[in-house]
């Protein structure tokens, strides 16, 4: 496979996995708010400062954040390089430069996908819309990744997009578990200014963000709290979407590109290998105690994997 | 013709024109009546509604251009007629054994215009014509292509005249484009009309793609056992993109850009993700000027530095060859039937439509006597660029005209306006079919021992009323084309 085209193809399931969360993180913090028990939760600006935070872009003072600008700021502004239309179009721009590639029912999976984006109005999206359009590119991401599964050659095409999906699966589930934990923050600091708040529903929130929420109640029998919300989104080998499965999938997908067994120091599968293994032998406590380094810390290395992937396998 | 279809209602026959659809009568014609019945049980709404299907159809398989505003880019499709020109076995049989024998007549021409000059020297052809042509490349001289062929790929413009023959508009053997059209109309077709499929035995047109990739294979570099083939495109930003990366899928092998190839001790190397790979089969869509900055254009970034030299060496071979340009243009085509007789020793199977050459001085005196009746081309333009058609022209422009061709005679050729056939076509505005003049693009693949004429071709559709201008860049559009089996 071209290194060029590799290149495309990692960036276009980065961007379709990309979309995916955004737009899940918005449709269930936004409506799970609706009727939160209390009224930090409850509130607009709690919500919708959340969302700008997951996306890279926090508030950082006490300024009022309009309610439609940040909604179509996050979903259909193509000035904004974290919206969603514009994860959209460098999805299909990427596929584009590969589109002899990939099976002509995944490019038209990703066609109809980029229409229905282009296509939204704007004043239906902040008036009416907002759950219909979150549901659809949920929908369409899920059509996009079964179509990956499901109608590629598994060789190294395969394998890149697999690549790419799982990075970008494993930064979006710690970022979006850094806003929530950001989020409790605020709780707790309220709650020390005497405010009467459980931080459950965060916890619960953080899950369903994650599509998460029935396994983890299925798994643990217990209600959330950071302990088992944490250790299950981030080392348990059970749950599809944790670190630690997609540090995996990393791991097996680096090596099918890779023509050594025996991976060489320094090289990308020694470094996903490295990676690995530490989280596998790590506890929760051991990260819950300085939650700040341990995202600090892992987005670094996940960094660190993908700029070692662009010169060993993109830059020949 | 059946005023009681909603679809037809207003539409009028033009008894000087050849209406493939309805005879002179007004009559439906035997081979459309089946599809024809299909319309009439059709209302306006579900057309339309049809018809939308169908534009969808295009834009979900992402055929489509770009068109750019002042503050954002708009995609387009390239606007597709539901209604199918269908030619029946007999004639395609006609067209096929001509534009085979027009391919393998080319590639003689060629062959002999780059060594000896046999036509030269015995004066069939005049050396003045080889020598003023900017597509002669010099450095082509003396050189073999791998396996005899220069133009592999050739698509051949025909036009159905009022007389009911087929009559050669054009050739092009450079980089033709197209065939990929061919192939989504007929997919959007099924899609839009899947009922009608199994009421005629049409040929497929799902084959040209594994018989390009065979025809590629054949004219591999000598020492090569399984050739490593491979589409180079100029990018994603060119207007025959999509077709280039369906042509690419459709035979399985890579689509590469210039920057992804390199030239190593005159071999040609695609980077991969796991090093370098050697090529030995190119299937360009880029033009000669841009092809090696190194001997052609030297500001050219599509191409790559060495291929030029790494091609002569013998390591790879081009597809079509670099230089076949000089035996497409329209000067020469005057010279088809004479060509066709002195390298096949065989009569012309189709027509060629009648051309003066205004380098000739009673040519053009001819020409600029008779302006109002011709069409003046000029010979080195496509996409039907500086055409102008004379009875459509006011007398001051036929005058600026004149100018022109009299600066530049060499540069243009005219022919008698000829009457391109019409054909049932439905017009959005007016919620109706109407009768639009059409032409057709064949696709001929030549190979060392091998040859193969797609079943089917492009019809190309001029949308504006009593236009005879059939190019997508001229506002036309395109219909499936069916060929009818015995």
């Amino acid at each position: 496979m071209l290194a060029r085209v590799a290149d495309n193809l990692f960036w276009m399931s980065r961007y379709i996995e990309r979309s995916e969360h955004i737009a899940r993180y918005l449709r269930v913090n936004y409506f799970s708010s609706l009727d939160a028990p209390n009224e930090i939760s409850q509130s607009r600006q709690f919500v919708l400062r959340s969302l700008l935070f997951m996306v890279g872009h926090p508030v950082k003072d006490d300024s009022h954040v309009e309610e439609t600008e940040v909604l179509y700021n996050i979903c259909l502004n193509p000035k904004k390089t974290y919206s969603i239309i514009n994860c959209v179009k460098l999805a299909r721009e990427n596929a584009n430069s590969s589109r002899d590639l990939l099976s002509t029912e995944l490019y038209e999976a990703i066609n109809k996908f980029y229409h229905f984006v282009l296509n939204y109005s704007t004043e239906y999206l902040v008036t009416k819309g907002l759950y219909d359009f979150a549901t659809h590119i949920i929908e369409f991401t899920a059509i996009l990744k079964a179509k990956i599964r499901s109608t590629l050659l598994y060789d190294e095409v395969y394998a890149i997009i697999k690549l790419g999906l799982n990075m970008e699966r494993a930064t979006q589930v710690i970022r979006i578990i850094n806003s929530k934990y950001n989020d409790i923050q605020i709780i707790e600091l309220k709650k020390e200014e005497g405010v009467l708040v459980a931080p459950t529903l965060e916890w619960d929130t953080l899950l369903r963000c994650v599509e998460s929420y029935d396994m983890m109640r299925r798994f643990t029998k217990s209600s959330p709290n950071s302990i088992n919300t944490l250790d299950f989104l981030i080392l348990n080998h059970q749950c599809p979407k944790s670190v630690i499965n997609s540090l995996l999938n990393v791991s097996q997908h680096v090596q099918q590109l890779s023509d050594d067994n025996k991976p060489k120091k320094g090289s990308t599968a020694f470094l996903v290998n490295k990676l690995y293994a530490e989280y596998q032998y790590k506890y929760i406590e051991e990260i819950e105690v300085d939650f700040r380094t341990f995202i600090e810390t892992i987005l670094e290395k996940l960094v660190e994997i993908s700029k070692k992937m662009e010169e060993e396998f993109f830059y020949h | 013709m059946n005023k009681n279809t909603p679809l037809f209602a207003t539409y009028s026959c033009n008894t000087k024109l050849l209406d493939e659809v309805f005879d002179s009568k007004g009559s439906i014609r035997e081979v459309y009546k089946t599809i024809f019945d299909l319309y009439k049980e059709h209302s306006i709404v579900d057309f339309e509604t049809l018809n939308d299907y169908a534009k969808t159809s295009f834009f979900n398989q992402g055929i489509t251009f770009q068109v750019y505003g002042n503050n954002e880019t708009k995609e387009k499709i390239f606007p597709f007629d539901l209604f199918p020109r269908i030619i029946d076995h007999k004639e395609w049989e006609h067209i096929e054994q001509g534009v085979l024998q027009r391919s393998k007549a080319l590639n003689l021409f060629l062959e002999d215009l780059y060594h000896d000059q046999n036509i030269i020297k015995e004066g069939i052809v005049p050396k003045s014509l080889i020598e003023s042509s900017a597509n002669y490349l010099k450095e082509m001289k003396g050189f073999n292509p791998p396996g005899g062929i220069y133009n592999h790929i050739s698509g051949t413009d025909l036009i159905k005249h009022a007389d009911g023959n087929y009559y050669v508009l054009e050739d092009n053997i450079r980089c033709p484009s197209g065939v990929s059209y061919v192939i989504c109309n007929r997919t959007a077709l099924k899609r839009a009309l899947f009922g009608v499929f199994d009421k005629y035995k049409i040929h497929t047109v799902n084959d040209y793609s594994q018989n390009l990739l065979e025809i590629l294979e054949t004219v591999k570099p000598k020492g090569v056992d399984k050739p490593n083939c491979v589409v180079l495109t100029p990018g994603v930003f060119n207007s025959a993109y999509y077709e280039h990366s369906y042509l690419a899928k459709g035979m399985g092998v890579e689509l590469v850009e210039g920057r992804d190839l390199f030239v190593e001790d005159n071999f040609v190397y695609m980077k991969t993700i796991n090093g370098p790979k050697k090529v030995d089969v190119i299937y360009r869509r880029i033009d000669d000027a841009f092809i090696d900055p190194e001997v052609f254009n030297p500001d050219s970034v599509l191409g790559v530095p060495g291929l030029f030299k790494a091609y002569k060496a013998g390591n790879v071979c081009l597809a079509n060859a670099p230089g076949t340009g000089v035996a497409d243009d329209k000067a020469i085509y005057t010279y088809m039937p004479a060509i066709i007789k002195y390298y096949l020793n065989e009569e012309p199977i189709l027509k060629n439509v009648h051309t003066y050459h205004c380098s000739r001085k009673e040519d053009l005196d001819y020409v600029l006597n008779n302006v109002h009746n011709l069409v003046i081309k000029p010979v080195d333009e496509a996409g039907g660029y500086g055409i102008h058609i004379g009875n459509k022209l006011s007398k001051k422009e036929i005058e600026e005209v004149k100018a022109i061709i009299l600066k530049t005679p060499r540069k243009y050729i005219a022919q008698p306006i000829m009457s391109l056939s019409v054909h049932s076509t439905y017009i959005e505005a007016e919620k109706s079919f109407e009768p639009r003049h059409v032409d057709l693009r064949t696709f001929t693949l030549l190979g060392k021992d091998k040859s193969y004429v797609l079943k089917s071709g492009l019809t190309r559709v001029a949308l504006k009323r009593g236009n005879l201008v059939v190019n997508s860049s001229q506002g036309g559009g395109s219909k499936d084309t069916w060929v009818l089996k015995k």
